[in-house]
């Protein structure tokens, strides 16, 4: 430990804290502009200049490492000279006005700072000079003139989400953000994750959507969770009179450490299409707009009349973005209590039936947390394009990259991955299980096995030469690979739909095996990750909702699709069932083709728990009020239990205990 | 002691800052108890007395040779000069013009305006101001007080008079410190 004295305080921090982290423990306000808590110092902006006894000059605090002894005051009336000057020349080198600007009013930084400094105006007028706006962008603009250079956009791209879109060219008042060899930000390789909007200190990075339409002072915060994808970022919403304008990733939430994808911070703003707004049913081949009663009626008595006629009764299939409450409920109305010949998920356990089968083998769980990327010098994606989906985990991924982690991808497919790969493996499709078994052979050809395997598994037929045949994938590459595996410190394996879909789960069971040998899997530590599908996909594998939707015979398909897609394959699968319930926040193809439309909530308009692919549980909070005639998942759920004579209980805690889990041993808690 | 007098003007702005100064409502009867309200462009006044006052505030940026003209009569004729809002104190939305050059924006505004036939034309009649680069007051005239906001709430600007008719110099900081 180390000990200073900041402004008369003594204070002990850890060696390598710098001066300003030390203040900020201690309560000591140094105000900032570069600085960020996510980002590494940079030391850029000068706003943190501090006096430190015996030396020379200020210093700037944000990148002076604490020392033994220092003494710093961070009041004195040369620092406060100096952040005044600071302010000053960033000031007057583009266009501050404030008044025509989106984020004056408390949500820019440089308006605080000079705040702070009692400004009330401009030792020196600006320069005039006019920069250039890129409004190319889909969902963000960049305004150059309201830019301070503090490049936190510029670390952001590239420190936490690995993408190094953006970029600084030229020297003194023509340095100017850039994105790739500077083209405009809507033509370059930017991924619209919004990271930059969201660390940007001023209005220079603005957002379409919410720009001038609330200041922070008009808008409420309420912190929840994306129900985008299995990831489970943590978001704050926005909100202004019942509308969403914007979506940030929570900077605390353990998942994410604030940073969130195009799914999850932008798409939601998006057109969604038409809403149902009120309960529909069929009468005389025509849809109709009707009350709750007469809709609730309707079905329940189809549903009383189809009760307990396994395979020619009900059909019953939820959304896995719906929150665990409304999935339990819906397993306990149709399995428990109504007896359906079918009650599953969208997924149909595509991505977790085959994890979870093995985990039962196992009597255990396998799989670990997200966080073992951090640490990792080798990552091994299989079946898995973390480029398109699970956005976030593939941050994590490409951010790591730049500090010498390997990568390795195997998919027979396109795959973002594959241009940033060290070894890119395409084998030819159903021949994983050979692949994996042929690096195998390698690590076990070197006499580097860490940990052995459980399987057993022919190795000396899957001789690299021999893998390579049944592959494709060059021999020498299978070496060199397997060779890589077997000197990596902290490999993590990631896996995904292309490895789970398999009809079989020899793939997998190989790839865990592999795991052991590299060291990845052991039973003090587990760096194998499972990316499964949609919000609530580990909910609705711990609630045995992984069923095949096997529509034959029955004669009533009960579909919770929530703010869900129904996709083309569902559309045509229930085409021809006699009676169609659909519960729906959207107007689609299906709510068309129904005889009864329950109009539900969207996910900002509910609350509940889902359970991420980890295995974490976490709250999504409620953050609009739903359109009049629009009811919650759950609540639906429950008026058609009491429409049935049903009781529900709300034991989900427990239901989702019944089951292994693949993930964490104590996940779901 | 006599009551201070006070005279206002406004330059190139919206007047704004004059509608958030009548904001202050009933404390108005108050303010005159204070001061000696003498020209301002909202009353019959119009011009600073030419003896001088004491307080003189200025609303609005310098934009032409007009507003210059207004801004060295209530410099020279004041004791103490009050330049109010962000036009005034910084150049404001008038000084959107300074990142363009005045010929595009006197076209945009005689010539090419929706509103404007075939022969519309810049007015050059040598009666007439002349435009200029849009400055902040204190680039054409010393400013003593700057007082920021867009604009400034009513409560500031009470409590900016009341000091200054006090004999004290306002100290803008935290609620009273903004500049939108």
């Amino acid at each position: 430990m180390i000990t200073l004295t900041i402004d008369g305080k003594e204070i002990q921090v850890p060696e390598g804290t710098t001066v300003l982290r030390a203040a900020q423990q201690a309560g000591i306000h140094i105000p900032t502009l570069c600085d960020h808590k996510h980002l590494f110092p940079y030391g850029g902006c000068r706003m943190c200049l501090v006096e430190v006894e015996g030396a020379r000059t200020l210093q700037p605090s944000c990148t002076l490492p604490a020392a033994n002894g220092m003494v710093v005051y961070t009041n004195t009336p040369a620092v406060q000279e100096a952040r005044t000057f600071v302010l000053t020349l960033i000031f007057s080198e583009r266009n501050h006005f404030c008044m025509y600007c989106p984020v004056s009013g408390g949500d820019c930084e440089l308006q605080n700072a000079a705040y702070g400094q009692g400004m009330t105006e401009w030792p020196l007028q600006p320069n005039w000079q006019p920069y250039p706006v890129d409004g190319s962008h889909e969902f963000i603009v960049l305004d150059h003139n309201r830019c301070i250079m503090c490049r936190r956009c510029v670390r952001a791209c590239g420190e936490l989400v690995g993408n190094f879109t953006l970029g600084v060219q030229e020297r003194g008042a023509s340095s100017r953000i850039i994105a790739d060899l500077d083209v405009p930000l809507g033509e370059s390789t930017c991924i619209s994750c919004g990271t930059c909007l969201q660390v940007c200190p001023t209005g220079a990075i603005i957002d379409r959507v919410s720009a001038y339409q609330g200041r922070l002072k008009d808008v409420t915060r309420i912190k929840s969770t994306c129900v985008g994808c299995s990831v489970g970022c943590g978001i704050e919403m926005i909100v202004r009179d019942n509308r969403l304008l914007r979506i940030e990733g929570d900077w605390d939430a353990p998942v994410n450490q604030g940073v969130l994808c195009k799914i999850g911070r932008f798409e939601p703003l998006t057109d969604q299409g038409e809403r149902i707004l009120t309960p529909l049913v069929r009468r005389n081949g025509v849809l109709k707009a009707a009350t709750w009663d007469e809709a609730l009626h309707v079905v329940a008595s189809r549903l009383q009349a189809m009760k307990g006629r396994n395979g020619s009764g009900i059909a019953a299939l939820a959304s896995t973005r719906l929150p665990v409450e409304a999935l339990y409920s819906f397993k306990q109305l149709f399995a428990d209590k109504l007896d359906s010949g079918i009650v599953t998920s969208i997924e149909e356990g595509v991505t977790t039936a085959l994890p979870g089968w093995v985990a039962r083998k196992l009597g255990k769980p396998f799989e670990g947390t997200l966080d073992e990327i951090h640490k990792a010098d080798l990552v091994l994606a299989i079946g898995v394009d973390l480029v398109e989906n699970h956005q976030v985990a593939g941050f994590f991924v490409k951010r790591i990259l730049p500090q010498g982690c390997k990568l390795v991808v195997i998919d027979p497919y396109d795959n973002g991955l594959h241009a940033l790969a060290d070894f890119s493996l395409r084998p030819k499709k159903e021949t994983d299980y050979d692949l994996l078994v042929g690096l195998m052979q390698v690590i076990a050809s070197l006499g580097m096995v860490r940990t052995h395997p459980i399987g057993t598994h022919d190795l000396t037929r899957h001789t690299p030469d021999n893998v390579s045949r049944m592959t494709g994938v060059p021999a020498e590459t299978i070496r060199e690979v397997g060779r890589l595996l077997a000197m990596a410190e902290r490999p993590v394996f990631i896996y995904g739909k292309g490895l789970t879909r398999a009809s079989f789960p020899t793939a997998l069971e190989a790839l865990l095996d592999l795991a052991r040998m590299a060291g990845a899997l052991d039973d003090t530590r587990s760096a194998v990750i499972g990316t499964k599908g949609q919000a609530n996909s580990t909910a609705a594998y711990l609630l045995e909702l992984d069923k095949a939707f096997d529509l034959k015979g029955h004669q009533v398909a009960y579909l919770a699709l929530g703010d869900d897609r129904p996709s083309t394959r569902l559309i045509e699968h229930v085409e021809g069932v006699p009676f169609l319930v659909v519960q729906a926040s959207y107007a689609s193809p299906l709510t068309d083709r129904a005889d009864v439309v329950l109009p539900a909530a969207i996910w900002a308009e509910q609350a509940g728990h889902y359970v991420n692919l980890e295995g974490r549980l976490q709250e999504a909070r409620q953050g609009l009020t739903p359109p009049r005639d629009v009811r919650s998942n759950l609540a639906i759920f429950q008026a058609l239990a009491e429409a049935l004579g049903i009781a529900l209980d709300g034991n989900w805690r427990e239901a989702l205990q019944s089951r292994v889990w693949i993930g964490q041993p104590d996940a779901c808690r | 002691m006599p009551k201070p007098k006070v005279a206002t003007d406004w330059l190139a702005g919206c007047s704004g800052c004059h509608m958030s100064f009548l904001d202050i409502d009933e404390r108005i009867a108050k303010l005159v108890e204070l001061v000696d309200l003498r020209s301002t462009p909202i009353t019959d006044l119009k011009e600073p007395d030419e003896n001088g006052c004491d307080i003189g505030i200025l609303e609005g940026a310098v934009n032409n040779t007009a507003n210059e003209e207004v801004a060295k009569r209530m410099r020279e004729r004041c004791k103490i000069l009050v330049a109010l809002g962000d036009c005034a104190v910084f150049g404001g939305v008038v000084a959107m013009r300074n990142f363009g050059k005045i010929e595009d924006a006197l076209k945009r505004a005689y010539v090419e305006t929706e509103s404007t036939d075939a022969e519309g034309k810049i007015p050059s009649d040598p009666e007439i101001a002349r435009p200029t680069r849009v400055r902040a007051v204190k680039e054409v005239v010393k400013v003593d007080v700057a007082v920021p906001g867009c604009p400034p709430d009513a409560d500031v600007i009470y409590y900016v008079l009341s000091e200054l008719a006090q004999g004290r110099m306002p100290k803008l900081k935290d609620e009273l410190l903004h500049w939108h």
